[in-house]
């Protein structure tokens, strides 16, 4: 009796052991900036199709599921369940009645409805937010929305009307609107750029070079799409405008280059390349190409540079100065270089976070472990681990809301991209058909 | 109650402590060894074959800087370096200063056969953005030839230096490469696709310019010669396995386009 007492003891101490093991080593918070910590409860009845036509229907589906999808994975928001909604169809404002929505059972604070209409070729849909707590001035927003008819058109619309809703009380600015930019592997040993909308929507390839691509790159305006391709011999650098597709110049550098990044003001590119004949080091020049400027001199590997997006004053790397591949961050102008931390392993990818304070990054511990993201906290110095357990995980990549990361992983098998919250949470497969590597994901458009 | 509770304790130790044993044998085994083959009673044994070293220290100078060179060899009657060194003696040192970095490569003849060793020097030339010169395509050669008379240049997991085992290899190249001047070429680096994928582009970058300088100490003009890093991408074998890892970690030289 005594000694099961004891052993019992013994394994709860050592559950307690494991737990703590296992657990992330720290807490990123995905909090609002609402000033509340509780997320704001938004109930979202579905928007009615206007007629009974197999269209109407068809595209009031997709506009829903999307629009669904768009409110609950942005984080400021709690959807209050269908199921505990009223009874009925909630088409426009009569069709409201505040009371209903408020009572303790459904506990809304916000509620989104409207209605879905295809006439000559264009669907329409009208969209209304009302604040539920006030009697007065309860319409947030009421706005009319309208594209072709078809499974795009409604998604467009629903990433729209998303974000107006995100904008206006989750505040933060709503990713619905955003795009990620991958190296898409259709046939093996050939790599294009793709696009597709940052809920894996909306596939398209930008290139047909039937080469290599790699390292593509958002400008912070998100209107060109920077990234390397061997099209003409060893890879270097194209640019690519994100809308029609049309290249940019950047002057052949010569020699092993990729990589490239642009700085906050869209005005510079920094890369890597071997174009001097040793290894590879981090240059940076205008982004047509000219006024090219060596920052970095030593021998090893030096890679994958990254700006501060808030300042533009600093560069994050990889180098492998050292023996293993490690990230340092450097002034821009290439003084300065010091290490981001001191620990085993190789270190790489760094992705530096929209404001300024994190650098996300993929990390492989030990010889014998995965690649698993994780994010330094520049303010602590601490490491958390982001994912666990599934695969290899890299190539991270910032929404521009700071709290949504895309990566790649083989925790699916082959290459795919996903996508989760920052605290490692909601993570959604937005590739399938393939291989596919290497997301960036967009700014805000303008 | 004492005595038990230190057995409690203990029992705690020990399991914590299979637990951390447990968890670090999921290591894979370490590299197997290579058997040693036994001579099962030789008549007349062979004369010996030769060894070499070949080292320099330091390995890294500033340019203008001189550095040592030193070997010895067993077994072996003549001794020659290249580049720029020729025959020396046997066992011996020698100061040298390249104006850039370099590969010396010491081979050893004796009754018993050859040897080679190599030892790279790395210059550190002052940073200068040199000029983006693009390599002159001119097609001019049947690349079956090319193929047909060079080997690629095998690489340690991470590393660019080249291998004491693949220097027969590539001084074999090299003459290959000298008998047939017209040949333009192209170095490709490869990696396994162990390491990110960027890493591995300057790592395959790393092991292209490795065999060009080499070649270039054996006296192939650099303008025959451009390299290019394909990093992971181009694998000459798909499964995980250390013999496959091993063959994708390469130098390959192809026709120049």
């Amino acid at each position: 009796m005594i000694i099961n007492g004891r052993i019992a003891i013994v394994f709860i101490f050592i559950a307690a052991v494991v737990a703590a093991a296992t657990r992330p080593q720290g807490q990123i918070s995905t909090g609002t900036n609402t000033g509340s910590t509780a997320a704001i409860k938004l109930a979202l009845p579905e928007f009615q199709p206007v007629g009974s036509d197999a269209k109407s229907t068809a595209l009031a589906a997709v506009f829903n599921k999307t629009l669904w999808d768009d409110l609950d994975y942005a984080g400021p928001l709690a959807l209050v369940s269908r199921s505990l909604y009223p009874l009925g169809k909630f088409s426009g404002p009569a069709d409201i009645q505040p009371d209903a929505w408020t009572t303790p059972a459904v506990g809304a604070q916000f509620i989104a409805f409207g209605n879905v209409r295809v006439e000559g070729g264009k669907m329409f849909v009208e969209a209304r937010l009302w604040d539920l707590k006030t009697t007065q001035n309860r319409e947030t927003i009421g706005q009319r929305y309208n594209s072709v008819d078809n499974d795009d058109g409604a998604r467009l619309i629903a990433h729209k009307f998303a974000d107006a809703i995100i904008d206006a009380i989750g505040g933060v600015r709503g990713i619905a609107q955003t795009n990620i930019a991958f190296v898409c592997e259709r046939t093996t040993g050939i790599k294009e750029l793709c696009m597709m909308d940052y809920d894996g929507n909306s596939l398209q390839t930008m290139t047909g070079y039937k080469s290599i691509v790699m390292s593509p790159a958002f400008s912070p305006d998100g209107e060109k799409i920077a990234f390397a391709s061997y099209r003409r011999g060893g890879p270097d650098i194209d640019i690519l405008s994100r809308t029609d597709r049309r290249p940019y110049t950047f002057d052949r550098v010569g020699g092993t280059t990729s990589m490239p990044a642009w700085s906050p003001d869209g005005s510079k590119i920094a890369f890597a390349t071997s174009r001097d004949g040793s290894d590879m080091e981090i240059y940076v020049a205008d982004w047509n190409g000219k006024n090219l400027r060596r920052l970095t001199v030593n021998k090893g590997v030096d890679v994958s540079p990254v700006w501060n997006p808030k300042t533009g004053r600093e560069i994050a790397f990889t180098s492998g100065r050292t023996g293993n591949a490690q990230i340092y961050i450097m002034d821009a102008e290439g003084t300065n270089v010091r290490r981001l931390f001191e620990d085993s392993g190789d270190a790489v990818n760094p992705a530096w976070s929209p404001d300024g304070q994190r650098i996300a990054f993929a990390w492989q511990r030990s010889r014998t472990s995965n690649f698993d993201i994780y994010i330094h906290e520049l303010a602590t110095g601490q490491n958390v681990q982001i994912t666990h357990d599934a695969g290899n995980n890299e190539k991270p990549t910032w929404a521009p809301d700071g709290r949504h990361l895309a990566f790649e992983s083989s925790r699916a098998g082959g290459r795919q991209i996903f996508s989760m919250i920052l605290d490692g949470s909601r993570v959604r497969q937005l590739t399938n058909s393939g291989r596919n590597t290497g997301p960036a994901w967009s700014g805000f458009y303008k | 109650m004492t005595l038990s509770r230190t057995k409690t304790v203990g029992l705690l130790f020990l399991l914590v402590t299979t637990m951390v044993v447990a968890a670090c044998s999921k290591r894979p085994a370490a590299a197997p060894t290579v058997p040693t083959p036994t001579v099962v009673n030789p008549p007349t044994p062979p004369p010996p074959a030769p060894t070499i070293t070949l080292r320099a220290q330091p390995a890294t100078i500033d340019r203008g800087a001189a550095t040592s060179l030193q070997w010895e060899a067993r077994n072996a009657s003549s001794v020659s370096i290249t580049p720029g060194l020729g025959d020396v003696p046997v066992n011996g040192n020698r100061s040298v200063n390249p104006a850039s970095s370099v590969t010396y490569v010491a081979t050893a003849m004796g009754p018993g056969g050859s040897a080679s060793d190599s030892a790279r020097v790395t210059v550190n030339t002052p940073a200068a953005p040199p000029a983006g010169e693009t390599p002159t395509t001119r097609p001019s050669v049947n690349s079956t030839d090319l193929s047909q008379g060079v080997k690629d240049v095998l690489f340690d997991y991470d590393q660019s230096e080249i291998r004491s085992d693949q220097v027969s290899i590539l001084m074999a190249n090299a003459n290959w490469l000298k008998q047939n001047p017209n040949v333009r070429f192209t170095i490709e680096g490869h990696c396994d696709d162990r390491g990110s994928e960027e890493y591995n582009l300057g790592l395959g970058d790393r092991r292209a310019n490795a065999v060009k300088e080499f070649l270039q100490g054996q006296g192939i003009p650099g303008n025959r010669m451009s390299t290019v890093s394909y990093g992971e991408e181009r694998p000459v074998c798909r499964t995980e396995t250390e013999e496959c890892f091993s063959m994708n970690r390469r130098a390959h030289f192809a026709e120049a386009r």
